[in-house]
């Protein structure tokens, strides 16, 4: 105990230095900015923001794009309640509730609700983060290259048992994302594979470069075939802060939602998506009266925006800990990462205290000036939302191409979200989702790497993934999940949460 | 999110495929897994005590692959969405401004002949006016007012602040600055001058269509 507040002030007196308070207020504010506007994710946002944190330190670029990644996620539910349109997954079920109560004027209080149970959410994830951390650290220490493969064939097992739609599809892009991964010279033979000679394929494909394609140019593809209205809300905002009655309504789902938000975030293979989904589920069984959800309950919004945003942030811990990127935000943070010279697992904790403690401690404060940025600077988000799309998606469109060309500076680059943005929307067209592509090409080289390891050190018995105690039981999770989500009442049921 | 706005008229057709979208699904996978395997042909699969190069590559060919063969089987046994209308207006536009972008942005050779650097400066309005006439709501003076805005404002920040090194100018006119010039000075003189423009265009037009300039237009169209 004693060793997390040591650690803790290191992390403070690392974050609360006047640069990293500036970087982490300027990342929650730009990602807030980028987030409101309907149609663009955490995702895009970040991989469109990558560049700025180029010139700064390894620390403070995290520390901002940190903040980006929170400020997109509050931007994306503020869209969700004020214009009903989700920015992306976790935020579809704020919508439903959120959206209600803004038609009914209640709009502030929505937006206030979901302020301050993300806060507390935050500050809630922030300690499990400190906690776990160096414990998971040690069992990370334990982990050879068989349990690291066994442990990412799990999470790719629960990307595709939480991805909607079609479990086959979902298979499908995870395979494809893998083959995507294996695009470029062999790191043992030095043998170029699947690069049709050309150079610029030589160290594979970025990941910055397929994400912006995938998530930056094919949305706005798809938004221009769909001209859906775009319902602002009209009513006056109304106060910002909620009463009494709000409070004594909303504090239990805030404690419920966090807990399950916070349960789900550890889980590899984007746990967090299911948070709010989760969350919803069980308020509405919790409630006395079910019906008045989806009419504007305020339990609605509480408990599945703290759930959202308490996963947001324990999805770091398989990051930090284990040096696995749970989802695809994470798999951004570790290209920025890369980009500054550190490499993300275990050994960031001994090597880099400052850098990681002041991170951890950087997303409490972070989580703080959202609170304090957003719910004064509302009517500036209500009046972006106002511009229309045919001058947004321009501007997008531009930042994507300033973004990715000044990541490498290659022309080509620029070239492949192109190519890739055509291949997402054709996806999405044949009715495949394609953030499961994106872990699978994530985990990928990874996967890749740990498997030959594993086999080199088994000679070439591929028992060895059944031998090991630990990779048996993370391998036989997998199976049972993949099993259980192929059983027909079960599928029901799962398409029932997504459908809500 | 956004499933086939069709679909209901899916039950009533006829034909042999009966899911056109699991159909082209599955073709699409299996002509990856084709292409996938072909590249690797020449490649050493290896064995599992040394794997080769080709070893996981190959095994996820004929993965997804099979997840093709399964897609497309289902497709003749079950009915299910029928493809979505495709419009090739947005598309070819959207990535024709990314190209414009990509061969504009710094001497680009297209194996003999090669497009001169022009930077930023005509590489960003670019993107905006040929991307913006992606959707049939354009209006030209509108994006020329974007474009003529976002660019200075782009160029100062990624050029000026944070320093990156993205090409501003057409390297033919660097000579057109008086020579105790910085590279920063002409940086930020010409986004100047295209703001000034932006200005001018907006108050320009504005006597005229009144009517069409307010930003903020509420049909509520995304």
């Amino acid at each position: 105990m004693g060793d997390l507040f040591s650690n803790l002030s290191l992390g403070f007196g690392v974050a609360l230095t006047l640069q990293n308070l500036g970087l982490a207020f300027l990342g929650c504010l730009v990602g807030t900015l980028i987030g409101v506007l309907p149609g663009v994710g955490p995702i895009a946002t970040i991989a469109m923001l990558l560049p700025i944190t180029f010139g700064l330190d390894p620390t403070g670029a995290l520390i901002m794009l940190a903040g980006i990644y929170y400020g997109a996620q509050y931007g994306g539910s503020t869209t969700a309640i004020l214009v009903n349109i989700p920015g992306e997954a976790t935020s579809v079920v704020t919508a439903l509730d959120g959206h209600q109560m803004a038609r009914q004027g209640r709009a502030g209080v929505a937006l206030g609700i979901a302020a301050i149970g993300s806060f507390f959410a935050g500050t809630v994830a922030t300690l499990v983060i400190a906690a776990l951390g160096a414990p998971l650290t040690k069992l990370a220490l334990v982990f050879g290259p068989t349990e690291y493969f066994s442990l990412m064939v799990m999470g790719l097992v629960f990307a595709v048992v939480l991805a909607r739609g079609s479990i086959l599809k979902a298979i499908s892009m995870i395979l494809v994302g893998v083959l995507l991964s294996t695009v470029g010279t062999d790191l043992e033979t030095g043998e170029e594979r699947m690069t049709f000679g050309l150079p610029f394929l030589a160290d594979g494909i970025d990941f910055a470069v397929l994400a912006m394609g995938i998530f930056g140019i094919a949305e706005i593809l798809r938004n221009l075939d769909h001209t859906e209205s775009r319902d602002v809300v009209r009513q006056a905002i109304g106060r910002l802060l909620p009463n009494r009655d709000d409070f004594k309504q909303a504090y239990k789902p805030v404690l419920r939602g966090t807990l399950i938000g916070a349960t789900l975030g550890i889980l590899p293979g984007n746990g967090a998506v299911l948070g709010p989904f989760a969350a919803y589920t069980v308020e509405k069984k919790l409630a006395k009266d079910p019906r008045r959800f989806g009419r504007g309950a305020i339990e609605g919004v509480a408990g599945p925006e703290s759930a959202n945003n308490a996963g947001a942030q324990t999805s770091f811990i398989p990051l930090l800990t284990l040096g696995i990127p749970p989802n695809a935000v994470m798999a951004l943070m570790v290209g920025a990462m890369t980009i500054h010279g550190i490499v993300p697992g275990p050994q960031v904790m001994t090597r880099n205290p400052d850098l990681f403690w002041g991170m951890i401690a950087s997303m409490w404060v972070g989580n703080l000036m959202l609170l304090i940025i957003n719910l004064p600077l509302v009517g500036m988000w209500v009046r972006l939302l106002k511009v229309p799309y045919r001058l947004m998606f321009p501007a997008i469109l531009m930042f994507c191409c300033i973004g990715i060309y000044s990541i490498n500076s290659l022309p080509t680059d620029v070239m492949f979200i192109g190519l890739f943005g055509l291949v997402g929307y054709m996806l999405m067209k044949f009715g495949f989702e394609p953030a499961p592509m994106l872990l699978g090409f994530v985990l990928g080289k990874l996967m890749e790497e740990n498997l030959r390891r594993a086999l080199i050190i088994s000679r070439g018995s591929l028992d060895t993934f059944i031998d090991r105690p630990i990779s048996a039981g993370l391998l036989l999770v997998a199976l049972v999940l993949l099993v259980l989500a192929l059983l027909p009442s079960i599928r029901k049921g799962r398409d029932e949460v997504f459908t809500e | 999110m956004s499933t086939s706005d069709e679909s209901p008229g899916a039950a009533g057709r006829h034909g042999l495929v009966r899911a056109p979208q699991n159909f082209a699904g599955g073709l699409l996978l299996i002509a990856l897994a084709a292409l996938a395997l072909w590249l690797t042909r020449d490649l050493d699969q290896g064995s599992l005590r040394a794997m080769g190069p080709a070893m996981l590559p190959d095994w996820l060919a004929y993965g997804v692959g099979l997840c093709g063969l399964v897609l497309l089987a289902s497709a003749f046994l079950k009915d299910g969405d029928a493809l979505e209308r495709w419009s090739l207006r947005g598309p070819v536009l959207v990535i024709g401004a990314i190209l414009a972008f990509a061969i504009t942005i710094r001497p680009f050779a297209f194996g003999g002949p090669s497009v001169p650097g022009l930077g930023l400066v005509v590489a960003g309005p670019l993107a905006i006016i040929i991307g913006g006439f992606a959707t049939p709501e354009a209006r030209l003076r509108d994006l020329v007012i974007l474009a003529l805005s976002l660019t200075p404002f782009c160029m100062v920040l990624f050029g000026d602040l944070l320093n990156l090194p993205i090409p501003v100018f057409p390297q033919a006119l660097a000579g057109l600055f008086p020579a105790d010039w910085s590279q920063k000075a002409v940086l930020r003189a010409t986004a100047a001058v295209m703001v000034l423009v932006a200005i001018a265009v907006f108050f320009a037009g504005r006597g005229r269509t009144t009517r069409t300039v307010d930003v903020a237009d509420h049909t509520g169209r995304i």
